[in-house]
C-alpha cells in the first residue's frame, strides 16, 4: 500500500497534495462506479487550480494551459475506473496524465511527427494498466487462440464480446441495438470474460 | 542480470516528461524490464507530481471547463483490448518484445543481411530517425565505429560485448561520440537488442571504413 507514505521533503509543504490521498481516493472510486458530478467536483475544485498553476509554467500561455487542464480533467472524468490506489496517489496519477498531454502537445506544438507517443513511453491510461495483479488476457493467449475461444463462447455472450471488444462499442450502444437493458449488456460482458479467463486458464 | 541502467538523471527527467523521446522510448523499454528502474521512476514521480501540482492558480474560467466535462458522455467498457503483437520472429526463435516497444514491431521492416552474421529490422520512427532491431547470430559482429551523435541500446534478449563491457538481457546503453566500439556476440543463442541512432555510424577501423559513405543506408 504505497498511499500516504510520506514523501521526503526538506521543507514542510502546508498544502501537499498527498495529505488528502484517502479522501480524493474514494472520490475517483465514487467517479468510476457511479459517475458521481458531485465527487467529481470535488476532485475537480481541489486539482484544476494545481494543474493550471502547473500548465501555466509549462506551457507558457493561458490558451494552451487550459487546454492542457481541460484535457486532463476530462481524463480524469472519462477514465477513473483506471485509478488504482494501491499503484499510487490520485496526485502522482493525476499528475502523470497531464504529463502525459503536455508531452504530445508539445510535440504537435513544434509540428514533429514523430512517431512515439505518451503513452507508449509512460502507460498511465493503458486498460490493462487497471489491472496489476491480473495477468492481462493478451499476455496469455494469441489473437488466434482467442478466435478459437470466442468460437466457444454461448452466442448470447458472445454477440456482446464482439460488439464491445471487436466493433469497439460501448455497453450502452449495445443495449439499444439489442433492445436489452444495460444491466444485462454489464452480466453478459461479465459472464464471458469470466468463460474466458476459464477458458484460457485451462488451456495452460 | 542486469547490470547497467540508465542514469538517476535520465531517470528523473524520464519522470519529468523532459527526456527528448528517443531517449525516452529506450529509458521505457529498459524500464519494462527492469523492476529496480521502474521502482526508481516510480518514486521519481511522486515527488514530481507533489511539488508540480504544490501551488494554486485559480480562475473563474475553470468553473466552466467543469461543466463542459461532466456533461461528456463517458463510455463504458471494461478492462480488455484487443491482444498486440508481443514477439519479434527471426530464424523460427520468437523473442518477445518489452511493452514500450510492441507498437514498432508493426512497423518494422523486413530482416536483412547485413555483414555476415547480423541481421537488421528497421523500424520507422518519422523525425525521431530510424531505430533498428540487431540481431547478432554466435560469432556475429558490428565492425567497430564511433557515433556523431547519440546511440541508445538496450538488450531484449541475449548477451553481447563491444570491447567496453559485457551485456546481458535488459542492459540499457547510451553511447555518444566519445566512445568507439564493436560489438559482437559470442553467445550461442546470439543477441536481439533494440537500438537508436539520431546520426549515422562512422566506422573506424579497417575494410569497415569503405563503409561510411553508405553507413547511413543501415545503423541510421
Ligand atoms: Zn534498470
Amino acid at each position: 500500500m504505497l498511499v500516504g507514505i510520506p514523501l521526503e521533503s526538506k521543507e514542510a509543504r502546508p498544502s501537499r497534495p498527498i495529505d488528502c490521498a484517502e479522501e480524493m481516493s474514494s472520490y475517483l472510486v465514487e467517479v468510476a462506479s457511479d459517475r458521481s458530478k458531485v465527487a467529481f467536483a470535488k476532485i475537480f475544485s481541489y486539482f484544476a487550480p494545481r494543474l493550471r498553476s502547473y500548465a501555466l509554467k509549462q506551457m507558457g500561455n493561458e490558451a494552451l494551459a487550459m487546454e492542457l487542464v481541460q484535457d486532463t480533467m476530462s481524463n480524469v472524468w472519462q477514465k477513473a475506473h483506471l485509478f488504482n490506489a494501491e499503484k499510487g496517489s490520485p496526485s502522482t496519477w493525476i499528475f502523470t496524465i497531464a504529463r502525459n498531454i503536455r508531452f504530445d502537445m508539445l510535440r504537435k506544438l513544434q509540428n514533429r511527427k514523430e512517431d512515439v507517443c505518451a503513452d507508449d513511453l509512460w502507460p498511465v491510461l493503458c486498460e490493462q494498466t487497471a489491472d496489476a495483479n491480473e495477468t492481462s488476457l493478451e499476455e496469455q493467449v494469441t489473437l488466434e487462440q482467442l478466435g478459437h475461444l470466442f468460437d466457444a463462447l454461448p452466442v448470447k455472450q458472445r454477440v456482446v464480446i464482439e460488439a464491445i471488444y471487436i466493433d469497439g462499442k460501448s455497453q450502452q450502444e449495445v443495449a439499444d441495438e439489442l433492445e436489452i437493458p444495460l444491466g444485462t449488456v454489464k452480466s453478459r460482458t461479465r459472464l464471458a470474460l469470466q468463460r474466458l479467463k476459464d477458458m484460457i486458464q485451462e488451456h495452460d | 542480470m542486469i547490470n547497467f541502467h540508465p542514469t538517476s538523471t535520465q531517470l528523473q527527467r524520464f519522470a519529468e516528461g523532459n527526456l527528448p523521446p528517443s531517449e525516452a522510448l529506450v529509458v521505457s523499454a529498459h524500464c519494462d524490464m527492469c523492476t529496480q528502474c521502474m521502482a526508481v521512476v516510480k518514486a521519481a514521480s511522486e515527488k514530481v507530481a507533489a511539488e508540480a501540482l504544490s501551488k494554486v492558480s485559480n480562475d473563474p474560467s475553470l468553473d466552466a471547463i467543469l461543466a463542459n466535462i461532466v456533461q461528456q458522455p463517458v463510455a463504458e467498457r471494461p478492462s480488455i483490448s484487443v491482444p498486440s503483437i508481443d514477439t519479434i520472429e527471426l530464424d523460427g526463435r520468437e523473442f518477445k518484445v518489452p511493452r514500450a516497444l510492441r507498437r514498432y514491431v508493426r512497423k518494422t521492416g523486413n530482416w536483412s543481411s547485413l555483414v555476415g552474421k547480423l541481421w537488421q529490422a528497421p523500424v520507422d520512427l518519422g523525425d525521431m530517425g530510424m531505430a533498428n532491431f540487431i540481431y547478432m547470430e554466435k560469432g556475429g559482429r558490428v565492425p567497430e565505429h564511433t557515433h556523431k551523435g547519440s546511440e541508445y541500446t538496450l538488450v531484449i534478449n541475449g548477451e553481447f560485448s563491444d570491447g567496453i563491457a559485457d551485456y546481458d538481457s535488459g542492459d540499457f546503453i547510451s553511447l555518444d561520440g566519445e566512445h568507439t566500439h564493436a560489438p559482437m556476440s559470442d553467445a550461442d543463442e546470439g543477441c536481439l537488442v533494440f537500438s537508436i541512432v539520431d546520426k549515422p555510424l562512422h566506422f573506424t577501423s579497417g575494410l569497415a571504413r569503405l563503409l561510411n559513405p553508405f553507413s547511413h543506408l543501415f545503423f541510421k
